[in-house]
């Protein structure tokens, strides 16, 4: 009989737990921005993480103090900056050693180091990339994202750090026949789900398979279950032509041109450290030195 | 590059097996557990059971996924379970409630005439279920239970959702570097280890073959 009793309790448990859990996710919009604001610091308060680093301090890592302090404090309480990515070169990628490199990670890491903090990587999916920074999984994401305004909606963004654009990648046959706007109403394309390519396709009004990642989209042109595809420019250098499982794709124009960002939660005062950070590493030559080292000396942004 | 590509696909192949075993381990005594519950003669409980069993099986085991890994942090602002531990809860809940279910057909299958013959003997409940019940139980649930296994190590696939690096995310990892082959290179394991466990399954069932 105890033995069912506990079983009572415990099943009942999880019920209630799931109940709880399917109800209410409409309601989780509003709060987020309220607690990120509840305090704000000026730029200076966050600069001064740069002259006295706070130590890593292992006992005080839970989420409560974020809530009435700002982001920047709650990061360097536990010590440690979680930035969100993917594999994703040049920005992004592991070298051989297995360590993240790229021109991202590689100033993600001297951010990490201006807040006096240490800096992990996560990679994460990138569906989920909002959800993971408002549930505190991550505390940022740098990874070659552009902004949109959905991401604009959802997290907080500071300003632009590297140019890009959408281009148009079509097997290396086709090329030549279809090298204007009017033309790409004939191709069946594919595009990455609610990416930047999505959203320039439905301004020209062209209609698409949306997947779950631009390799995927790429996939589709190689193996003729769509004609083309639009991905990023900076990801089609390096994706595709010799040496890949694409020799025989090319990307013949751009589509329009957009600015990478980085993001954080609603309301965080991260967003002004980024500012003074990056204008600093802009001033000394880190930007340019870094951007040079992965072949972004055209693309990236300096202050 | 072969071997490149096949010691990172055997790295989140260890996280594939780690997830598969741990899910086993805890999902198929709890599994038991929920199935008394299913069973049981006070109403309340079997309701209650019988509704926790509709819900896991009703709904996607990924939304299950990212509810477990997202829900805290977005409905209470909790910290969140580490990935790999939030993807276990998740899976030994919902396997649980799968193997709830063959343990009762398993279970209500023995003739009700062998629980008398034990209660004519002077045996307890206890006694006529380990006794008596059970091995033919294991007996009847070996098939439905080998089908169980084998989807499970499937099912380990969607945990890549939430950022668990199990092989088919290791596959996918190439092909965002412009190979596509690793990808389709990973179904050779999942076939080689679900061989085994047919293999394994049928041996034990020949075993148990000693009584009808």
């Amino acid at each position: 009989m105890k033995k069912k009793l506990l079983a009572l309790l415990l099943v009942c448990g999880l019920v209630l737990a799931l109940a709880a859990c399917g109800g209410a996710p409409a309601e989780t919009g509003g709060n987020d921005s309220a607690s990120g604001n509840a305090e704000t610091q000026t730029p200076d308060d966050t600069a001064a993480g740069n002259e006295e680093p706070t130590p890593p301090d292992d006992t005080a890592n839970l989420s409560d103090a974020s809530g009435e302090a700002g982001d920047t404090a709650y990061v360097q309480n536990k010590g440690t900056l979680v930035v969100g990515i993917t594999d994703f070169a040049p920005m992004d990628y592991r070298s051989d050693a297995g360590e993240w490199i790229g021109f991202d990670a590689d100033m993600a890491k001297a951010f990490a180091e201006s807040l006096g903090v240490q800096v992990e990587f996560i990679e994460i999916n990138w569906d989920n990339k909002l959800m993971e920074l408002d549930t505190k999984a991550i505390d940022m994401v740098w990874n070659g994202m552009t902004i949109t305004d959905e991401v604009k909606a959802g997290a907080a963004v500071p300003d632009p750090y590297c140019r890009n654009g959408q281009v148009v990648v079509v097997p290396a046959a086709m090329a030549d026949a279809y090298a204007s706007v009017e033309s790409l109403k004939d191709l069946s394309f594919a595009v990455e789900n609610g990416s930047a390519a999505a959203e320039q396709l439905d301004i020209l009004g062209i209609s698409y398979t949306a997947l779950d990642t631009q390799a995927r989209a790429l996939m589709e042109v190689a193996s003729g279950a769509s004609d083309a595809c639009v991905i990023d420019l900076l990801m089609a250098g390096a994706m595709i032509g010799e040496g890949t499982s694409y020799p025989d794709l090319t990307y013949t124009f751009q589509l329009n041109n957009e600015e990478y960002g980085v993001a954080f939660r609603k309301g965080s005062d991260l967003v002004d450290a980024f500012n003074t950070f990056w204008a600093e590493a802009s001033a000394d030559g880190r930007v340019m030195e870094t951007a040079t080292m992965y072949g972004l000396q055209e693309s990236v942004i300096v202050k | 590059m072969l071997l490149t590509v096949t010691s990172t696909l055997l790295d989140g192949f260890g996280t594939t097996l780690r997830l598969f075993f741990l899910t086993l381990l805890f999902a198929l005594p709890l599994g038991l557990v929920v199935s008394f519950g299913s069973m049981s003669k006070f109403s309340p409980l079997r309701y209650c059971t019988q509704t926790f069993v509709w819900i896991i099986r009703g709904s996607p085991l990924l939304l299950q996924i990212l509810i477990v890994f997202y829900g805290p942090g977005l409905l209470f602002h909790l910290p969140l379970l580490p990935r790999f531990t939030a993807a276990l809860l998740s899976f030994v809940i919902n396997y649980a409630c799968y193997f709830s279910e063959i343990y009762r057909g398993g279970i209500q299958s023995v003739p009700r005439g062998q629980y008398e013959a034990g209660q004519v003997l002077g045996m307890t409940p206890g006694q006529i279920f380990f006794r008596i019940t059970l091995l033919q139980v294991i007996k009847r649930i070996i098939p439905p239970m080998g089908n169980e296994f084998i989807t499970l190590v499937k099912d380990t696939a969607l945990v890549r959702v939430i950022g668990v690096y199990e092989i088919i995310w290791r596959g996918e990892s190439f092909t965002k570097k412009g190979f596509i082959w690793p990808l389709f290179y990973t179904g050779l394991f999942y076939l080689v280890f679900n061989g085994g466990l047919t293999i394994l399954f049928r041996k034990i069932e020949a075993k148990l073959d000693y009584f009808k």
